[in-house]
């Protein structure tokens, strides 16, 4: 059984350091990794980031994040991204990780995500420049997140976990106005997860969701932003399954696909 | 246009200042109940409530305020979920 900790939408600035830190202390007592859905800080500076990176520094279990809108707002994410990573945190876009936890190889797959909307009340590509943009801009993040689950499978992870910022699914969206859902989430990061497969989905950004959900093919979605889950972090225990094949990869490396062609899909 | 009219105008002006300005706060329910203006939800400090109180006084003076804001709490959790 693997204990994965997971919370988003932290909103942490210079006003907030420390706040979140002694319930992180008992990370090593209940959990085996920490994720981090997303919008970590405020507007997304420099300084936030590094308050973030105080509050999970030196935790004694790995830390894999993907970024949210808020820490893209200052135009810095990829500074954002660096700070954390020189704390120790895993940030990832489009790739993957891999992590050993007690003699199990477990893999998380991240994007960002984006909007777009829920199949058959969604955007698509046509249009003005700005429209398709939109829509493509979700899609590649889809295909990444599709090709690091992939890639996770390759590497023989036993338990594949997909984390993103926005939903995937309009269930856990259900307590936020209707007009809004094409802005929270796109059912294009629910494919990627069924076609390539996972045994777990964690996003955030919905601050007034519900924490449970579950893709078409079954697979369970948890929205672990801070204010719906009205604690620190949550905690799933994922029963291990057997490895689907013997992979090569080390632990920790990363299975980038940012380079792959779209037709991924 | 009479307040009332114009209230749904000034409920978007405030929600764009909540994005806009240093408390970046989008989490926030602003919504018309009757004569008056409800906002609702969860927000990271007290500090945080406050200031979207004043801007809220600030963008819709003369509206009755009905506010039920929550702080977030950052406890550890008490227990896990178990998915077989």
């Amino acid at each position: 059984m693997i204990r994965v900790a997971a919370v988003g939408d932290i909103h942490l600035g210079p006003d907030g350091a420390g706040t979140l830190r002694p319930a992180f202390e008992t990370l090593p007592d209940c959990a085996d990794l920490l994720l981090l859905a997303g919008d970590l800080t405020r507007h997304g500076t420099v300084e936030e980031a590094e308050v973030v990176a105080g509050e999970v520094a030196g935790l004694d279990v790995p830390v894999v994040a993907v970024l949210g809108n808020h820490d893209y707002q200052s135009d810095q994410e990829a500074a954002v991204a660096a700070a954390l990573e020189r704390a120790g945190v895993t940030v990832l876009e489009k790739d993957g990780v891999t992590l050993q936890v007690g003699g199990v190889r477990v893999g998380v797959a991240g994007t960002k995500g984006f909007g777009g909307g829920f199949a058959g009340r969604s955007g698509g590509e046509f249009g003005e420049p700005e429209m398709k943009e939109f829509i493509r801009y979700t899609r590649r993040c889809a295909d990444g997140l599709r090709g690091a689950l992939e890639m996770l499978a390759e590497a023989g992870c036993a338990v594949r976990i997909a984390l993103t910022h926005y939903s995937p699914v309009p269930d856990t969206l259900a307590g936020e106005p209707l007009e809004i859902y094409p802005f929270l989430g796109s059912y294009l990061l629910a494919e990627a997860v069924d076609a390539a497969g996972a045994d777990l989905a964690v996003h955030g950004h919905a601050h007034m969701g519900a924490e449970h959900g579950m893709t078409s093919e079954g697979v369970r979605v948890r929205n672990v932003a801070q204010p719906v889950l009205g604690r620190a972090f949550a905690v799933y225990h994922l029963p291990v399954h057997a490895a689907e094949s013997d992979g090569q990869a080390a632990d920790g490396d990363r299975a980038s696909v940012a380079g792959r062609p779209a037709g991924v899909r | 246009m009479t307040a009332a009219d114009t209230a749904e105008y000034r409920i978007a002006h405030l929600r764009d200042r909540l994005a806009s300005e240093d408390i970046a706060e989008l989490g926030v329910r602003i919504e018309q109940r009757g004569t008056g203006v409800a906002l609702y939800g969860t927000v990271s400090s007290s500090a945080c409530r406050e200031e979207i109180m004043r801007l809220a006084e600030e963008e819709l003076g003369g509206l009755p305020l009905h506010a039920d804001l929550v702080v977030v709490r950052s406890d550890a959790p008490e227990h896990p979920e178990e998915l077989t």
